[in-house]
């Protein structure tokens, strides 16, 4: 006999598009970010999961879009902070088991934990090969990459071009050109 | 006076460039995604694989081909003895 339950699992993705929170466009939007944001973290956090944790947030309300903001930029600031939260949650775990303690004159009352709080080594050679990874994808491109250098420096776009010479026209076809690979490289699918 | 060197930890490094181009994302416009999944081959129908991950899931799970519960029900029907 067939189920009187209807026992599809719809997904946030979906529901934020019934609700017209976003439309198609903003969803591939929305998965390329996912990609990018899901880059160095462990295979078991997919930018799947992110994605669909993120539009969670705003279909429950634990996140309110402020005024002014798109909906699209709105859950790209959820994903970036979501990426951040996993790494704090990875460094408090490892901090219980990597502490220094500084004992005060043997008195063991006054003893002090401390975690350290600079990058593990881990995560510090996870960001070198998804550098290393970024550089191979804009391989092609050596503007690109002279930008992305300058991106990494936390140089603006004006002091970019000033100290790579490039005119504002070779500027913008270069980041029109980069935002292509970006969507091309989004798009396609590849599950990591 | 001497020149003052930042160094820029690879971890800080990536999660400026992450960001710089998670804007770019934001602000690509329909025609660049359509022109993208166009050379993809992609034709953005509900069902595209563009959508995989987004309103259907990337890999392909159990559930999707078999009533689980239905399976379930079965196998404690043949365990009784």
């Amino acid at each position: 006999m067939p189920s009187l339950v209807d026992k599809r699992v719809i997904r946030p993705a979906q529901t934020a598009l019934a609700l017209d929170l976003v439309n198609e466009m903003d969803l591939l939007r929305l998965k390329t970010i996912a990609r990018v944001y899901a880059r160095g973290l462990p295979p078991e956090v997919t930018w799947e999961d992110l994605l669909q944790e993120a539009l969670t947030r705003v279909l429950v309300g634990s996140r309110l879009r402020p005024e002014g903001v798109t909906m699209v930029a709105f859950v790209a600031g959820i994903l970036r902070s979501l990426r951040a939260d996993y790494w704090r949650r990875a460094v408090r775990a490892s901090a219980n088991t990597d502490t220094v303690r500084i004992d005060h004159e043997s008195d063991e009352s006054l003893a002090i934990v401390m975690s350290d709080p600079s990058p593990g080594p881990e995560r510090a050679l996870v960001a070198l090969q998804e550098l290393s990874a970024i550089r191979q994808l804009f391989a092609a491109d050596p503007t690109a990459l002279r930008i992305i250098e300058g991106l990494g420096q936390g140089l603006l776009a004006e002091q970019i071009r000033r100290s790579t010479g490039l005119s504002k026209t070779d500027y913008d076809s270069a980041r029109k050109r980069m935002r292509r690979t970006l969507l091309r490289e989004g798009l396609t699918c590849e599950p990591r | 006076m001497r020149t003052k060197v930042k160094t820029i930890t690879s971890e800080a490094k990536l999660t400026r460039i992450l960001d710089a181009f998670a804007q770019e994302l934001v602000e690509s416009s329909d025609e660049e995604i359509f022109a993208v999944a166009t050379d993809l081959g992609m034709d953005l129908q509900k069902w595209s694989s563009a959508f995989a991950g987004v309103t259907y899931p990337a890999r392909p799970q159990l559930s999707d081909f078999f009533d689980l519960e239905a399976l379930q029900a079965r196998l404690l029907i043949d365990k009784k003895p």
